[in-house]
């Protein structure tokens, strides 16, 4: 085994995937929230398009997906064009467009915990809070949300480490640029095209570690919420 | 004085049935709703609270819960419900459940005070007891100073012994409020001694109106509630 | 005696009609089917599996024991790597030089040769990584000596194969710098010289010589020896030819 100059580690890719995968699930929970709650309370004919399609980015292949966001979102259709020309934003090949990918790639792992948490509370608890005068959105944000602690937990972690691990959809978007969208994911798998393997086992177990650690303090704070008796 | 005039389709245990009722309620009467389970009761109870749709006119003093098909929504009725399963909002302590309602500080004090609750007025409601929870459920009906006080065999689950507690605190609240009050219940003792009136329904239809002496002692009736 | 003798001429004649499996480089991917059909004129028997893929990953997987016969790639450090390992059995020979060219979906004025990358309209240039992909490492070549590499560095998306780049260029990129072959395929025929795409001056880069060998695991087999000797005959360069490469 080679001697590992770790003075060389570039750790760019790192900050890159955990920023990307920080950033989604702060804007999917912002998004997702509604949608899950509407979900979890309606009973109109429109629900099961609704989660079918919500459910879409699972089975879809990320290349697949990565290759119709690319044409949607490219400059040159009516949409990319839109949002570059007019506001400036560049939706492909910038960190912008793997944030917007990434909401798409990890929506229904965000909403589904969520519907699921919200679809087993007691009804008649939400009921009370509307006999109390209370509105769905503080019933929602006041009474629901707070008694879903453990499908919230799993909601925020399945979407991060889904993000962390995207690979597919941000090499067909992200266009491997240094520092922008080269994430963590895409320069291992380049260093094993290259057969550079003593950098890439190095940098596979440095994001394996980082995201254990992660891991590990999220279950953490859960287990002593658990003991408190907060959850 | 409320009026009520209702119908509703129901899809019951007992198959398909109408609900059609029609009465009116004195201010702070204090009604029993019995009947054989599936006929109605609890459904006439979510209807009167606007957690369920039906059809007719259900006017409260001046204020038109229900008019034909329109709606007052459950946020505006001024209603306390206590429900069969307690329902209390689970991340909070007592105190908070009640100040959740209406931040009256005086009149959680008061009402905790009442049901000797007031020690455990910080406690998380998780780690309460069945009748410990009820009471609970009951004070928070209690907060918003409800026009109808609407409860869900509210006794059902308790021991003998926390249901003649819980009686007597259920009469006190009513002695004290003067609520206008109707409870659902199953039992011809608890019936006889809270309400000055008891309805019975079957099938969606009321089949008895009467004192708790009419109802429950004429031999008549007897052999009827007796089957209940 | 007949009957048998006849069961075991059958059985004989199915066990060398067989299928030969093939490491072929992205950028070879337009021309293979064609050349394909070429060599099962002279080869009706011989079923050809064609694995397609960026050459540095095909040869990864070669060295982890993949069951290939031969091994066209898109540059020689491969090939000789490969031959030094002794996992190629033949010394790598150039099969064909490759070619740069420019391709935009939108029409391009090519008269200015590589300085049309420096027009404002073009916001973003895709070119095949050069760390991975051996036509990168020539458009990076040739960037360089245009003197425009650092220059233009903020606008390049980069392909991980050669056929990723061509994606890029027809979908959400202005222009990249692709496989000649890509555009001389049916797929591309939309695509027409001179308004969307043009050569690369070719004196800006080293011709991308693509090197060919057979495999440990091709060794001694007949049909991919036809197959190798095919690849170097007049009927295939032909073919190439045709495909923009250029060929001995």
């Amino acid at each position: 085994m080679e001697i590992f100059d770790f003075g060389s580690l570039d750790f760019a890719p790192f900050i890159l995937s955990f920023k990307l995968a920080g950033l989604t699930t702060l804007i999917l929970f912002v998004l997702s929230l509604p949608l899950a709650w509407y979900l979890s309370q309606t009973n109109s004919k429109t629900k099961p398009i609704l989660e079918a399609v919500t459910a879409l980015p699972i089975v879809l292949p990320p290349s697949v997906l990565g290759f119709y966001i690319l044409v949607v979102l490219s400059p040159n259709s009516a949409v990319g064009g839109f949002f570059e020309d007019l506001l400036g934003v560049k939706l492909v090949f910038s960190f912008t467009g793997l944030v917007v990918a990434s909401c798409f790639y990890s929506l229904p792992f965000m909403v589904q915990p969520l519907q699921s948490g919200f679809e087993s509370l007691n009804k008649h608890m939400l009921e009370a809070s509307y006999l109390a005068g209370k509105s769905k959105l503080q019933t929602l944000l006041k009474i629901a949300l707070p008694n879903i602690k453990p499908s919230l937990i799993t909601a925020l972690i399945i979407t991060f480490a889904h993000t962390v691990g995207e690979f597919g959809v941000v090499l067909m978007v992200g266009g491997s640029i240094p520092g922008e969208t080269k994430v963590a994911s895409v320069a291992i798998y380049e260093m094993v095209e290259v057969m550079e393997y003593g950098k890439a086992h190095i940098y596979s177990a440095l994001m394996v570690l980082m995201s254990f650690i992660v891991l590990l303090a999220v279950y953490i704070f859960n287990h002593t919420q658990r003991k408190i008796g907060v959850l | 004085m409320i009026q009520i005039d209702i119908h509703k389709n129901l899809h019951g245990s007992q198959g398909d049935m109408d609900l059609d009722v029609k009465l009116e309620i004195q201010k702070g009467e204090f009604i029993a709703l019995m009947g054989e389970s599936g006929s109605g009761k609890t459904t006439l109870l979510r209807v009167l609270a606007g957690l369920e749709k039906a059809e007719g006119d259900i006017r409260v003093e001046d204020v038109y819960w229900l008019k034909k098909q329109k709606m007052l929504p459950p946020q505006q009725r001024e209603i306390g419900f206590v429900f069969q399963d307690y329902a209390l909002f689970e991340n909070m302590s007592v105190e908070e459940n009640l100040l959740y309602v209406n931040n009256d500080k005086v009149l959680v004090k008061k009402l905790l005070q009442m049901t000797e609750l007031n020690r455990l007025a910080k406690r998380n409601v998780k780690s309460l007891s069945g009748g410990q929870k009820q009471r609970v459920s009951l004070c928070r009906a209690m907060m918003n100073k409800p026009k109808l006080l609407l409860m869900d065999e509210p006794l059902s689950a308790l021991d003998p012994a926390m249901r003649t507690k819980l009686q007597d605190e259920i009469l006190k609240l009513h002695k004290t409020f003067g609520t206008t009050t109707i409870m659902v219940s199953h039992d011809t003792d608890v019936s006889y001694n809270l309400a000055d009136r008891i309805l019975v329904l079957d099938h969606g239809k009321i089949v008895a109106d009467g004192t708790p002496q009419e109802i429950l002692l004429k031999t008549s009736t007897i052999t009827y509630t007796l089957c209940i | 005696m007949k009957k048998m003798a006849f069961i075991l001429l059958l059985s004989l004649a199915k066990v060398s009609a067989g299928e030969i499996t093939i490491a072929v480089a992205a950028n070879v991917s337009y021309a293979i089917e064609a050349l394909k059909k070429e060599f099962n004129a002279a080869y009706p028997q011989t079923q050809v599996q064609v694995i397609l893929g960026s050459s540095g990953k095909l040869t990864a997987q070669i060295k982890h024991d993949a069951p290939y016969g031969l091994f066209m790639s898109a540059n020689m450090k491969y090939p000789e790597a490969l031959y030094s390992e002794k996992i190629a059995v033949t010394e790598p020979v150039v099969y064909a030089q490759g070619a740069l060219a420019f391709l935009s979906v939108k029409d391009q004025n090519y008269t200015v040769g590589m300085n049309i990358l420096e027009s404002q309209e073009i916001k973003k240039i895709a070119i095949a990584n050069p760390q991975t992909a051996p036509y990168g490492v020539a458009a990076a070549e040739a960037l360089k000596n245009a003197g425009l590499y650092e220059a233009l560095k903020e606008k390049f998306v980069y392909g991980e194969s050669i056929s990723q780049t061509v994606t890029y260029a027809t979908t959400a990129a202005d222009i990249g710098l692709v496989a000649k072959s890509s555009l001389l395929s049916p797929q591309m025929s939309e695509y027409k010289e001179n308004i969307h795409w043009s050569d690369v001056d070719e004196t800006l880069y080293t011709p991308i010589n693509q090197g060919m060998v057979i495999l440990k695991k091709g060794e001694g087999n007949p049909e991919v020896k036809a197959f190798y000797d095919f690849m170097l005959s007049g009927k295939a360069k032909e073919i190439l030819k045709n495909f923009g490469y250029k060929v001995e």
